[in-house]
């Protein structure tokens, strides 16, 4: 029953603060609201006692996301400035499409018939741990090695667009 | 695991990553920048001859890469291409040295993005499918911006990482529906699941718009035209080929084995989306006059013929496809070919400017006719027989109204695919571009092209061991 209230207040939460970033105009006060969602999601974490789940949400979107968002918005320039408002007329269209495709997928998540999962998804980190250096079925070191590398172009990336011209 | 096993499965990929640390230590250890564009050449050419021969076959980390005879080609038809954009791409390259400050970076950007999708077609499951699709369009993103001092570069970047991130987060959205629904991330063991139940059905929507965007089908075809004129031109072939190629062999694997069961569902959907994005590729690609925009619209068009072939989903159909990619990586990249070499001279990208060509570059007015007669589907070349076999697997299937859509666009096509060859060869011009003589690395990516078009064309035991190669994958 506890588990329960806690989780529509979560939800709630949830579902409030996503509004709000996404009609927000401006892009500091998204940032915060955004970080709210990203904690009630943490939450959701606890509620089923995936604890380790719940500690990386925390530190890798609230804690490190956030604060980058937030440096990245600091040195834009204007940040108290409004961002414009779209026009009425996509403002409607915007909002039929949204309330359609949510419309569809409600209706289409409440009618399934979802069955219990039997798996232990309370793992406790030394398990997650061997899963990662596990090369077999349930191992994921392929996706860990191949992600670094995918990082490592994010940051060569990163570098071209910020480097500057050929000095002597 | 078997470790010699592993290595001759896993070697194309292997080897990529290492060229991409060689180039990364090349760039500190060299003052000579130059040196870098030739030694990123000369590895990427030993890497692709030696795709060729002994790639070994398996699946390894649990089902979670898969390497199988037609995978294998996949990739090397994807090398070659890859190898023909760089040889064109190297004076430019090189020429922009000073201004840019960045040449190590062209090369591992455009690598990480092709073992990306080496990933994404050797995937078993949909984590290495998700992470393989989001490292061949992540580097993409900042290749675009490679011109970083013009504002149509960077915005061309950014438009494409924005609508990259949407539809690849709608994927994933797709791809959490299908796994709360069956409790599997496998492509084997989420078959069984494939029915007609309305959370797979969602879920498998969802999924497919992230590869129908990257192979740009209309309604998720607004980038390509914006992109594609922003973009540098190495990287603007980069994406129409290379990229929409690798997409294109994945959503057919996809479709063939693990969404066979709900075909009925998806053929519907192809059926759609192939007309439309036929139609509206060609109406838009007639009134371009920029060489790009032109091309990025044509290409849009090609996409339409691409997916039209899977609609049969037999051997003949996948055959069609994979055969029909590679004659499309051909012709596309001799047009490009001949854009690229025209901008690097003289830095003309319009139609017009190519009035009276033919007087000044015979020889690259001939390829750039081969490679758009290519494009239409003329015979004999191999853009002919590439079409032929995609209406061939759809008349198969009793698609014969789609035909007859597909013969209206063709004839579209051929109507503005001539207008570039009128403007070069019939049309006067005062001052047409001067002659000019391109530099070795250019003249191969340019003859590269042209033979594949005449062999895919003339040579017809290639499509016999692609159909056996799809025969085996398919059993």
């Amino acid at each position: 029953m506890g588990a329960q209230i806690m989780f529509y207040i979560l939800a709630t939460v949830i579902v409030v603060f996503s509004f709000l970033a996404v009609t927000s105009r401006k892009v500091m006060r998204a940032t915060v609201y955004l970080l709210f969602v990203l904690l009630a999601t943490a939450g959701l974490y606890f509620i089923i006692d995936y604890n380790f789940m719940a500690g990386i949400q925390l530190i890798v979107y609230a804690g490190g996301i956030v604060a980058l968002i937030v440096f990245a918005v600091m040195l834009t320039e204007k940040i108290g400035d409004k961002i414009e408002s779209p026009s009425n007329m996509q403002m409607i269209l915007a909002g039929l499409i949204s309330i359609a495709g949510a419309g569809v997928t409600i209706s289409v998540l409440l009618g399934h018939d979802f069955k219990q999962s039997t798996q232990n998804i309370g793992q406790n980190v030394a398990t997650i741990g061997e899963n990662l250096l596990n090369y077999g079925k349930d191992g994921y070191v392929l996706p860990f090695e191949v992600v670094s590398i995918l990082l490592l172009a994010s940051m060569i990336a990163a570098i071209v667009v910020a480097k500057r011209k050929f000095e002597n | 695991m078997d470790l010699s096993n592993f290595f001759s499965i896993m070697r194309g990929e292997i080897v990529l990553a290492a060229i991409i640390l060689i180039l990364l230590l090349a760039e500190i250890a060299t003052k000579d920048k130059k040196k870098i564009v030739d030694l990123a050449i000369g590895l990427f050419l030993i890497h692709t001859i030696f795709g060729f021969f002994g790639v070994g076959e398996g699946v390894l980390f649990g089902g979670m890469f898969k390497a199988s005879p037609i995978v294998n080609l996949f990739k090397n038809i994807l090398n070659v291409g890859v190898l023909i954009i760089l040889f064109q791409s190297a004076s430019w390259v090189k020429g922009k040295l000073e201004e840019h400050n960045r040449v190590s970076e062209f090369y591992i950007l455009l690598f990480a993005s092709l073992l990306g999708m080496y990933y994404m077609i050797s995937a078993g499951d949909f984590l290495m499918f998700y992470i393989g699709i989001e490292m061949a369009s992540l580097p993409v993103a900042g290749l675009a911006a490679f011109d970083i001092y013009q504002k149509r570069s960077a915005e061309a970047a950014l438009k494409y990482i924005f609508l990259a991130a949407i539809t690849s987060g709608i994927s994933l959205l797709g791809i959490s529906f299908l796994y709360s629904a069956s409790g599997t991330i496998f492509f084997d063991e989420l078959k069984p699941f494939m029915t007609n139940d309305s959370l797979i059905t969602l879920g498998f929507l969802f999924f497919l718009v992230g590869l129908l965007f990257k192979i740009s089908i209309v309604p998720f075809h607004l980038w390509t035209a914006d992109v594609y004129e922003g973009a540098p031109i190495g990287v603007t072939s980069y994406l129409s080929v290379i990229s929409k190629g690798a997409a294109a062999f994945i959503l057919i694997i996809i479709l063939f084995t693990m969404a066979k069961p709900i075909m009925e569902l998806w053929r519907e959907v192809i059926y759609m989306l192939s007309i439309l994005t036929m139609f509206i590729g060609n109406i838009f690609a007639l009134r371009q006059k920029n060489m790009k925009r032109f091309l990025a619209f044509s290409s849009i068009a090609q996409a339409g013929f691409i997916i039209l072939g899977m609609l049969s989903g037999t051997q003949l159909g996948m055959s069609a496809v994979v055969f029909f990619i590679a004659t499309y990586i051909f012709s596309n990249l001799g047009a490009f070919g001949v854009v690229y070499a025209i901008a690097n001279q003289s830095g003309k990208e319009n139609m017009d400017d190519y009035n009276g060509f033919y007087r000044t570059n015979p020889l690259l007015s001939v390829l750039m006719m081969l490679a758009l007669f290519s494009l239409a589907g003329i015979p004999p070349v191999a853009g002919f027989f590439g079409k032929f076999f995609l209406f061939m697997s759809a008349a198969s299937a009793g698609y014969y109204w789609l035909i007859l859509f597909a013969v209206i666009n063709v004839t579209i096509s051929l109507y503005y695919y001539l207008l570039v060859v009128r403007a070069m060869f019939v049309r006067q011009n005062d001052n047409p571009i001067p002659a000019f003589k391109s530099d070795v690395y250019m003249k191969i990516g340019l003859i590269l092209p042209a033979i594949g078009i005449f062999v895919l064309g003339l040579y017809s035991p290639i499509y016999e061991h692609i159909n056996e190669l799809v025969g085996m994958f398919l059993k």
